[in-house]
């Protein structure tokens, strides 16, 4: 692909993804061919902000861990009460991170 | 999955003692003692109404002392929480003797059932009237 192309993909989902990541998924994606291109086109990710702001509101519900896919721990997170209270504050400090993690691996599976 | 299964085993264990931890510590009340006294749950505390899990410890504390009754009306979830903490452990540790990841595939198993629609909306249903029961019972 051109990196005309590439960059502008990265600068508009950046937000997204992990900061250590983007230089190797740049390389990945200047690999890749227009078909698969094409593809990353229609692609969503879920918006750390959000996740984070559910989280806040919503932390011993679980429904920010259901929102980024870990429905085993989502489970488990709801039914104690949001981890006694300390997992929902814990996940308050890490659920961006976590989220950026999700959305490079979700990256990562669809250009290998 | 991203969870490792390491990981996944070393956050059951604490899991697990935390839950045993919480236990002993809560053992030495009356289960209608514990929502007064040790207040845990953010949405009960800044919103005044219990969340769907509120009445668990209670719930486990009935349990324990054969009250299957009480377990049931205090949170029907505890049942599902009591037979976690009973067997998670017995199972983890025959992974970790055997080296083997049973409990870990489990979990895979039941994580990717619970994303289908026919396992999903059901278990959203029976929560929220769960959770309505609970604010019905103010718990």
């Amino acid at each position: 692909m051109d990196a005309q192309n590439v960059d502008y993909f990265l600068m508009a989902n950046a937000k997204f993804l992990e900061d250590h990541q983007i230089f190797h998924i740049r390389e990945r994606l200047l690999a890749m061919d227009e078909s698969q291109w094409r593809m990353l086109q229609f692609m969503q990710f879920t918006d750390p902000v959000v996740v984070l702001i559910v989280s806040i509101l919503t932390g011993p519900l679980a429904i920010d861990r259901f929102l980024i896919g870990d429905v085993g721990l989502g489970v488990i997170k709801l039914l104690t009460c949001g981890g006694l209270g300390i997992w929902v504050v814990v996940d308050w400090i890490l659920i961006m991170g976590i989220t950026r993690r999700k959305n490079t691996e979700k990256l990562m599976m669809a250009i290998y | 999955m991203s969870l490792t299964r390491n990981r996944f085993n070393l956050f059951v264990s604490l899991s697990c003692l935390v839950g045993y931890g919480w236990l002993i510590l809560i053992g030495r009340l009356k289960p209608e003692e514990v929502g007064s006294s040790y207040d845990v749950c953010l949405i009960r505390h800044f919103a005044h109404i219990p969340c769907p899990s509120c009445g668990s410890t209670r719930s486990v504390l009935a349990l324990i002392h054969g009250d299957l009754a009480g377990g049931l009306y205090w949170n029907p979830l505890g049942l599902l929480i009591f037979s976690a903490l009973l067997v998670v452990p017995f199972w983890m540790g025959y992974d970790l003797l055997l080296k083997k990841e049973t409990l870990f595939r489990a979990f895979g198993f039941f994580e990717e059932n619970l994303r289908r629609k026919w396992v999903a909306i059901p278990a959203i249903v029976l929560i929220l009237l769960n959770w309505v029961w609970n604010i019905y019972k103010n718990v």
